[in-house]
């Protein structure tokens, strides 16, 4: 991968309106977040010649939203894939590019994820549930139907074997909540959460309240990834591509005979190898926060926290503005929006271009950031970007 | 099984697959069956179409009896039913169960006379098996 280093770049991002209900189809805030993405590149919609998506069979496919910017494109790929997809197929479209079956790729994830189909679950049928997912009967008939279930699993014993607390998930909550204060599309800007409210909020499913879950939302975001060459030509300032690593680890993705590791674990060491940079480089950070312990099991995959210190350096306040890695700064996946990491992605492009530059939202002086994907604890995908 | 204790169970049952149902049949008769890899000697829970650990398609299953212990490897409560069903079990324990004569298999169920109090890593527990219908029974816990 290393002959791949800051010869590609994400060009162009862009959202549709966010919402709890969309009142439209996933292909129109796809097709809204895909013009949004172009125009910010600079670029003619018939500049893009790969269309590519991931889903959970809640979206819109490439082939309709070429069709319906009126582009008929080279390459069109979906795939049914969970959080790391972004980053995955951001490492799928270098290939295509590198080896000159497409120039110039667009990515998006659209769902109406509140009004629609709902990632948290609810109105499945707990037969189909059982065969969706492998290992399904050992889980669905014990009542653990919900991520937040499964992933409690590995935070309970990872907590419990680091001396991580209940505050200390708070510190991930409160620090998210605060960077959504100033990101006013946020979902819970004017929201703020307080240590004292959160530590006051029941368990939904322990460890994890209301807080820890991510929120859900109608939205799409789209990214556009081109030759370090070609974004030249852009209007944007290009986000380079220094490095990118994923892997599977865990067995099974539904069962867990060992909680102890995540793939996230395996991926760190190559990443930063491709990249040709240390943890120690990073100024920013998107860290994939489906739920808010996800971010510190990742915090010590990726050596951005020493391990068994993970909770320390939250609680110093390492994750808000002013911290040694403020991360999440628009608020992630628990406060600002939920696009299946997406929109993630985007405010790291934003926060390594300076696009905030000026205002209040800028994290000073950034060169280099991380961003990371979780599709569970069996599939990690993450990149390392710079300007 | 009483008339009323059928009518109540509106939990999801376990689906029998190709690849499990001499998990589930052993359960039915209250046994615990398991999946061991005849090539690399693996247990192999939940079981597959062949060995999670090496691939080998010689696959056997093994009987373990009746009496089965264990340790409470990892656990949640949850507060709220995230499925159909469960709304009279909450709160609901779901652990993960380390076996004592075989710490590599890990068996989820819930644990019946447990709670967020009585519950913690390394509690000892005992497999029972819940009737649920006429002829299917589930493995569960129960604290030792
Ligand atoms: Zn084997």
């Amino acid at each position: 991968m290393s002959t791949i280093r800051n010869k590609y770049a994400i060009v162009g991002v862009g959202e549709s309106k966010r919402s709890k209900n969309s009142g439209v189809t996933p292909l129109h805030l796809a097709l809204d977040a895909a013009r949004a993405a172009i125009a910010d590149a600079g670029m003619d919609a018939k500049d893009i010649d790969a269309f590519m998506s991931y889903s959970e069979h809640d979206s819109c496919t490439p082939h309709q939203v070429a069709t319906y910017l009126g582009v008929r494109p080279g390459v069109v790929k979906e795939i049914i894939g969970g959080g790391s997809s972004t980053e995955l197929l951001i490492a799928d479209a270098v290939g295509l590019i590198e080896t000159g079956q497409a120039k110039t790729v667009l990515i998006y994830r659209a769902m109406n994820g509140r009004s629609g189909m709902r990632m948290g679950g609810g109105g499945w049928s707990t037969d189909l549930l059982q065969s969706a997912f492998d290992g399904g009967s050992f889980i669905i008939p014990y009542g653990a139907g919900s991520p937040g279930q499964w992933f409690g699993l590995f935070a309970t014993r990872h907590m419990h074997l680091n001396g991580l607390t209940q505050e200390h998930l708070g510190h991930v909550c409160t620090s998210f909540y605060e960077h959504a204060q100033r990101n006013p599309n946020a979902f819970f800007y004017g929201k703020p959460l307080t240590m004292e409210e959160y530590m006051k909020t029941a368990h939904l499913s322990s460890p994890f309240t209301k807080h820890d879950f991510c929120l859900e939302s109608d939205e799409a975001n789209a990214i556009i990834v081109t030759s370090a060459e070609r974004a030249k030509d852009c209007k944007s300032t290009p986000v380079h591509i220094m490095g990118m690593a994923a892997r599977q680890s865990v067995s099974h993705a539904h069962y867990w005979k060992n909680v102890d590791e995540v793939a996230s674990d395996y991926v760190a060491p190559e990443l930063y190898k491709a990249a040709g940079i240390t943890p120690e480089d990073i100024d920013v950070a998107s860290i994939y926060d489906c739920f808010s312990w996800v971010v510190l099991r990742q915090l010590e995959a990726y050596g951005l926290a020493p391990k068994g210190e993970v909770g320390d350096f939250v609680a110093a306040g390492n994750l808000r503005l002013n911290g040694k890695l403020p991360t999440n700064t628009a608020g992630g996946m628990l406060s600002e929006g939920y696009t299946h990491g997406m929109n993630n992605v985007l405010e790291i492009v934003r926060q390594v271009r300076h696009e905030y530059a000026g205002t209040n939202r800028q994290v000073e002086n950034c060169e280099i950031g991380i961003c990371t994907g979780w599709a569970g604890p069996d599939i990690a995908g993450a990149m390392v970007l710079s300007k | 099984m009483s008339e009323e204790t059928k009518v109540k169970y509106e939990k999801p049952i376990p689906l029998k697959t190709l690849d499990n149902t001499p998990y589930w049949d052993a359960a039915d008769r209250h046994e615990l069956a398991l999946q061991k890899c005849n090539t690399c000697n693996a247990y192999n829970h939940p079981p597959g179409p062949s060995c999670a650990s090496c691939g080998s398609v010689d696959v056997i299953w093994e009987n373990q009896g009746s009496v089965i212990q264990g340790k409470v490897y990892s656990y949640v409560v949850s507060y709220r039913p995230f499925l159909p069903g469960f709304q009279n079990d909450i709160p609901l324990v779901i652990a993960v169960v380390e076996l004592d004569h075989l710490p590599e298999v890990k068996i989820i169920g819930n644990i019946l006379n447990g709670n967020a109090e009585n519950v913690t890593i390394g509690s000892a527990v005992n497999m029972v098996w819940e009737d649920v219908t006429e002829d299917r029974a589930v493995p569960q816990w129960v604290l030792a």
